[in-house]
C-alpha cells in the first residue's frame, strides 16, 4: 500500500500570461506507515503537491497513485479515494461553519449518508483520538474554544472518516509550545497504533523531525531532494542554498563536529543529543 | 533608561455585560523603556495580543490605562500622535497590504500622515533600503514570497518613522531562512536605528536576542527579565506551558548526568563554547 506520484506537473492557469508552472515533474513513492516531512521555501509547491495527492487539484500531466491505482478517473473512485486520504487544511479553524462541536465533527459522515448510530460513533471516535472527551465538548460552539482545541477539532473533522493517509499543512501554526507537542504527540500516536502515513508539509520542523523518516524537499515546483531523513539532513549546505536549516539539534550536533568534538550528527532529538554528548564524555575520561 | 509605555493597571474583557464574558488582562502593570528589545510569550489565550493591542489603542481599556509617551490612549486628541509613534506589524502580512505595487504600499502610511510628496518619496526610499528589498519597489505585493511581503509591511510601517515596532507573531508563515532574515532585520532596526522593538512569540528561539522578556498567563504577567534569567526559572516556565531554547534543555539534562555547565545557557554558541572548555 503506497501513494505515488509519477511526473507530477501542474500548471496554474495554463495557456494565458499568467501561466505558472508550480509543480515540475515531481516523482516520489511513500509506502504505509511512512512519516515525510515536506520542506522547501515559501511558494516553492507544497500546498499544491498535497492538494493533489487527494485529487482536490488535477495534474496538468502525470499521475498520482494510491495503491496503485490512478485516482483520476469515475467521480465515485475519487470520493471513495478522499475518504482514505485525509488533508488538514492551513488554519483549518477559520473553516468553521457549524454551530456545535458535533456537527462540525459530523460533517462528512453525514455526506457519506451513514446513519446517525454511525454518524455519532465517528464523531465520538473522531473527539476522543485526539484527546478530547467528547461528552464534554460536543455541544460548545467551536468558536469558543481555545486555538489548541480549535485546532484538534478541525483534525477531528478530518479523522472522522478514519482516513489511512493523513496529510497536514503546516499544522501547528500559531499553536503554542504546549499545543505543539500535544499534536506532535497525538500524530506519533496515530502512527504507531493505527500505521497511519502521514505527511506534514511545515516550515517549523524542529519537532515534526522527530516523528519523520523521510523528507521531501521542494523548491520552485521541483523535488530536489527526496530520501530518508538523515540522507537529506546530512547535506547542510544544500539545504541553506534552498534557504532551508536544519533542524536546531541536528545543527547543533554538527557545530560541535565542526569544533572537533567526535560526536554523531545524525541525531533529531534532545534526548538523543544528550545521550550522545554524554557517551562522548564517558570515552574521554 | 527612559519609560516609553507605561501600562497602569489595565484590565480587558471581550463580550462584557452578557454573560460570556470572558477576561483577557486582569490588572497589568509594566514598562517598556526607550530603545529596548521586548519580548513578550505566552501560552495562546494569555493576552499577549490584546495587551499589544493596547499600546497603539486599537483596543480601550475596560479599566487602568496605558501612556505612551506620556499621552494617554484613552485621549481622543492625542490617538493620531501615539499611532505615529508606534507602528504594529501583524502574523499575517496579507492582512496588511493595500495596494497594487510596493513602493505605493510602503508609501500609504506616510500619505496617511500628511506629509509633503518629497518627503514621502525619500521616506519610501529610506525604508526599502534599510530592509534590503529596493529591487521589490515595482513589483505586485501578489507575486512576493510571505517572507517577502511580511517585509514590504514593516517597511510601510518604516516608513512612518515610528519610536516603536511591535510585531504579533510575524515569522509564522515564514520559511526558515525569512524567518532567520526577519530577526536579523529585527535586531538592526533596534540596535542602529534605536527603534523599541515589542516581539510577541512563541518560538524560543527568536526571544534569546530580546534585552528582555515578559511571560504572560490567564492575562497577568507570571515571569520578568532577560532571557538568561528567565529561562533559570525553570519549574514555573514549565507550569505555564512554555519551552526552553534548545540549547538550554540540552544543557539540563547533561547537568543531571554530572557534566559541569553553569546554569544559564540559552544558545547554542554559548553551549557549543562550554562544551569546548570541557573538552
Amino acid at each position: 500500500m503506497s501513494i505515488r506520484t509519477e511526473k507530477l506537473t501542474h500548471i496554474y492557469m495554463p495557456g494565458t500570461p499568467f501561466a505558472a508552472k508550480a509543480l515540475h515533474d515531481v516523482t516520489f513513492e511513500l509506502q504505509k506507515g511512512q512519516v515525510a516531512l515536506l520542506i522547501g521555501p515559501s511558494g516553492s509547491g507544497k500546498s499544491t503537491l498535497i492538494q493533489h495527492l487527494n485529487g482536490l487539484l488535477k495534474p496538468t500531466s502525470g499521475q498520482v497513485y494510491f495503491d496503485d491505482q490512478s485516482i483520476e478517473g469515475s467521480k465515485d473512485r475519487l470520493l471513495k479515494l478522499r475518504r482514505k486520504i485525509g488533508l488538514v487544511f492551513q488554519l483549518p479553524e477559520e473553516q468553521f461553519f457549524s454551530e456545535t462541536v458535533y456537527d462540525e465533527v459530523a460533517f462528512a459522515p453525514r455526506n457519506l449518508g451513514l446513519a446517525e448510530e454511525k454518524i455519532r460513533d465517528s464523531v465520538y471516535d473522531a473527539l476522543n483520538l485526539v484527546g478530547l472527551v467528547a461528552e464534554e465538548i460536543k455541544d460548545r460552539h467551536p468558536f469558543n474554544l481555545s486555538s489548541g482545541q480549535k485546532r484538534l477539532v478541525a483534525i477531528a473533522a478530518v479523522l472522522s472518516l478514519k482516513p489511512e493517509v493523513l496529510i497536514l499543512d503546516e499544522p501547528t501554526a500559531g499553536l503554542d509550545p504546549a499545543g505543539r507537542r500535544n499534536l506532535f504527540n497525538l500524530l506519533a500516536g496515530f502512527n504507531q497504533k493505527e500505521g497511519m502515513t502521514i505527511i506534514i508539509a511545515t516550515h517549523h520542523f524542529d519537532e515534526a523531525v522527530a516523528l519523520a523518516n523521510h523528507v521531501l524537499v521542494l523548491k520552485q515546483g521541483k523535488l530536489l531532494l527526496n530520501g530518508s531523513r538523515d540522507e537529506v539532513f546530512a547535506r547542510r549546505e544544500d539545504l541553506e542554498k534552498l534557504g532551508l536549516a536544519l533542524p536546531s539539534v541536528t545543527e547543533l550536533m554538527q557545530d560541535l563536529a565542526a569544533e572537533g568534538l567526535p560526536v554523531r550528527t545524525d541525531l533529531y532529538t534532545i534526548k538523543e543529543a544528550r545521550e550522545e554528548i554524554n557517551k562522548m564524555k564517558e570515552k574521554q575520561q | 533608561m527612559d519609560k516609553f509605555i507605561e501600562v497602569i493597571n489595565l484590565t480587558y474583557s471581550y463580550r462584557p455585560g452578557n454573560g460570556n464574558e470572558v477576561k483577557a488582562l486582569n490588572g497589568i502593570n509594566m514598562k517598556v523603556f526607550k530603545g529596548e528589545f521586548l519580548a513578550v510569550t505566552g501560552q495562546n489565550g494569555s493576552g499577549k495580543s490584546t495587551l499589544a493591542r493596547h499600546f497603539n489603542g486599537l483596543l480601550k481599556p475596560r479599566s487602568g490605562n496605558v501612556l505612551v509617551g506620556g499621552f494617554s490612549i484613552l485621549d481622543k486628541n492625542r490617538l493620531a500622535e501615539i499611532r505615529k509613534m508606534i507602528g504594529m506589524v501583524f502574523q499575517n502580512p496579507d492582512n496588511q497590504l493595500v495596494s497594487s505595487i510596493v513602493e505605493e504600499d510602503v508609501a500609504f502610511g506616510p500619505e496617511n500622515l500628511g506629509l509633503p510628496p518629497e518627503t514621502i518619496r525619500s521616506r519610501v526610499g529610506w525604508a526599502l533600503e534599510t530592509l534590503n528589498i529596493e529591487n521589490l519597489r515595482r513589483e505586485s505585493p501578489n507575486n512576493l514570497s510571505e517572507g517577502q511581503k511580511q517585509l514590504v509591511a514593516i517597511a510601510g510601517v518604516l516608513a512612518m518613522k515610528p519610536e516603536c515596532i511591535v510585531l504579533d507573531e510575524p515569522t509564522t508563515h515564514l520559511d526558515p531562512r525569512s524567518r532567520r532574515e526577519l530577526l536579523e532585520i529585527i535586531i538592526r532596526l533596534n540596535r542602529e536605528e534605536g527603534i523599541t522593538i515589542i516581539l510577541l512569540t512563541h518560538f524560543m528561539k527568536e526571544v534569546v536576542f530580546c534585552d528582555r522578556m515578559i511571560v504572560m498567563d490567564l492575562g497577568e504577567i507570571k515571569i520578568s527579565g532577560t532571557p538568561h534569567e528567565v529561562f533559570e526559572k525553570t519549574t514555573e516556565i514549565v507550569r505555564l506551558g512554555l519551552d526552553f531554547p534548545v540549547a538550554t534543555q540540552l544543557a539540563a539534562g547533561l547537568r543531571g548526568k554530572g557534566l559541569k555547565l553553569p546554569g544559564n545557557i540559552i544558545t547554542t554558541e554559548e553551549l557549543i563554547a562550554q562544551l569546548c572548555l570541557l573538552k
